[in-house]
């Protein structure tokens, strides 16, 4: 049964439908996977074996019915309050019944354990948790990708084939790309969210799938967003094949491709002509007005988001067992002068009206996920054409707009740089989240399904 | 350095007035994060956005109307 987890997640539903896979042996053979890898990975910071076989036991005849998942320290569940790798204290939120658990319980889909998370969400890199770091599967002293760090190194870690991630400002896209998966970045509000702490404030957080292909992605989406997305029959997946025909990719040279590492941007290129090959499609030189203003205005939208939180008195009294990063970001976030959101709104509304103008004469939008290949646990840097910079800088740089404007986003495997996976991102117009997974599967065909395909050698 | 001198200034009257309390790793910490993202914060600062129309109530699922 050990190996039916290395099966990809549509296999794994599909089994147990059939009856050629016993959901209670497949639950039992995950646990025992997290207790033989979970030690080197540090994926999953709770497991739950009796909530687990209850899922199990009350589990209905839906899409992921008795198949093992994860989701991420981000949202509470009926017997664990989410922490935000954090210290529990911070958030002291509540257990309860989050929109992604009753999605995927309504799913039949059993939670097998929480996921670790880079403390706070703070960083794209994971090496920060209050439940120490994740690892990467593809090199255990490299950072796994933020914030979703758990969710992407237990995945690519074989130990389950699909879990839920959140993406406030790229935290799907970046480990997808460094872990060698597929992850989606949804259109904003149209993914299951209710449950976490920002929910009701938030303009830039949404939760997603993050899998080892974009067929897994669909179904893991679909479930999440409440809608088949081009799932199943053959009228729809030639329907879908027929809208990829002619693609128009558009791309922005600079500085999205230009500086990325020689290896990054080499297979990512190659990735680009496979696809514009496959679709018979067109690349399309673009360009987008003021995008030097996205990541400030990114951040500074975010930040606003849990901004009446910062009282002082908060601020006096935040845990000592906090990350001195996360005291220090918090602190300074707090002496923000708010003229300065009032502009980062205002770029908000520009990048909107760029972004819609653009996708009248493209289809989707395409770059490396991220510039260079997971830096470092101990020291996450990367060096890229323009210097050596803080990965974070980096990888905000690319994954920054889908979040600022609301648009989904895709990151799809297409290649190894010394090793480790290098992932494309593919952007598409707001509703287009079932377009861009058609696009994803067009890539892995372009590609010969060589690099969703591929394992790291520890669990290979 | 001019700027980080001015932060640092800037630092220790904000947490002053603001009634906040901060460690010196925690200071060189904020010192440290906006020496990163100053320039960026200071283009958007000084960046023209006269002509551009607010998006009052955006929704976010949906493109711009």
């Amino acid at each position: 049964m050990i190996a039916a987890l290395d099966l990809a997640l549509r296999e794994q539903a599909a089994g147990v439908a059939s009856g050629e896979l016993d959901p209670a042996e497949l639950l039992d053979a995950c646990l025992e996977r997290i207790e033989e890898r979970n030690p080197d990975l540090n994926a999953i910071v709770a497991t739950f074996p009796e909530e687990s076989r209850r899922m199990l036991a009350e589990a209905p005849d839906g899409p992921l019915r008795g198949v093992p998942v994860l989701i991420k320290d981000e949202w509470p569940l009926p017997w664990r309050a989410q922490t935000f790798g954090a210290p529990p204290e911070h958030l002291n939120a509540k257990a309860g019944e989050s929109g992604p658990y009753r999605a995927l319980r309504d799913a039949g889909a059993v939670i097998a354990g929480v996921a670790n998370m880079h403390e706070l969400g703070s960083s794209s890199t994971g090496n920060t948790s209050f439940y120490g770091a994740a690892h990467n599967p593809w090199d255990l002293e490299r950072c796994p990708g933020g914030s979703s760090s758990g969710p992407a190194a237990a995945v690519a870690g074989g130990i389950v084939s699909g879990a839920v991630g959140a993406d406030g400002l790229g935290s799907i896209r970046y480990p997808a790309a460094y872990c060698g998966l597929t992850g989606l970045k949804t259109t904003f509000g149209r993914s299951a969210m209710q449950g976490h702490h920002l929910a009701a404030n938030t303009e830039t957080i949404v939760s997603g799938p993050l899998c080892r292909d974009a067929a897994d992605c669909r179904l893991l989406g679909s479930v999440l967003i409440g809608e088949e997305q081009h799932a199943g029959d053959a009228r729809v997946r030639a329907s879908a094949t027929r809208l990829m025909d002619g693609l128009r990719i558009g791309v922005i040279r600079d500085p999205y491709w230009s500086d990325c590492a020689p290896g990054v941007l080499a297979a990512c290129e190659a990735a680009l002509e496979s696809l514009r090959a496959e679709v018979g499609g067109e690349v399309i030189e673009v360009e987008l007005p003021g995008d030097r203003l996205h990541i400030p205005a990114a951040l500074l939208v975010a930040q606003s988001e849990d901004a009446a939180e910062l009282t002082p008195q908060r601020l006096n009294a935040l845990s000592p067992e906090l990350g001195v990063i996360n005291r220090g970001l918090i602190k300074l976030r707090a002496l923000l002068p708010t003229s300065l959101t009032a502009r980062a709104f205002l770029v908000r509304a520009h990048a909107r009206r760029a972004l819609a103008e653009l996708f009248e004469r493209i289809d989707v939008l395409a770059w490396p996920t991220v510039p260079a290949v997971a830096p470092q646990l101990a020291e996450p840097t990367i060096e890229i054409p323009s210097g050596i910079s803080t990965a974070d800088a980096g990888n905000a740089r690319q994954g920054v707009i889908a979040n600022l404007t609301g648009v989904p986003g895709v990151s799809v495997p297409v290649g190894l740089d010394a090793g480790m996976p290098v992932g494309l991102q593919l952007l598409g117009p707001w509703g287009s989240d079932a377009r861009l997974l058609d696009a994803a599967e067009a890539l892995e065909r372009a590609t010969d399904r060589e690099f969703v395909e591929l394992r790291p050698a520890a669990v290979a | 350095m001019e700027s980080e001198a001015a932060f640092r200034s800037y630092l220790e009257w904000a947490l002053e007035v603001f009634g906040i309390e901060a460690d010196e790793t925690e200071c060189a910490v904020m010192s440290g994060v906006w020496s990163v993202y100053e320039p960026a914060i200071a283009e958007l600062r000084e960046a023209d956005l006269s002509a551009v129309d607010p998006e009052p109530d955006a929704d976010l699922s949906r493109a711009p109307r």
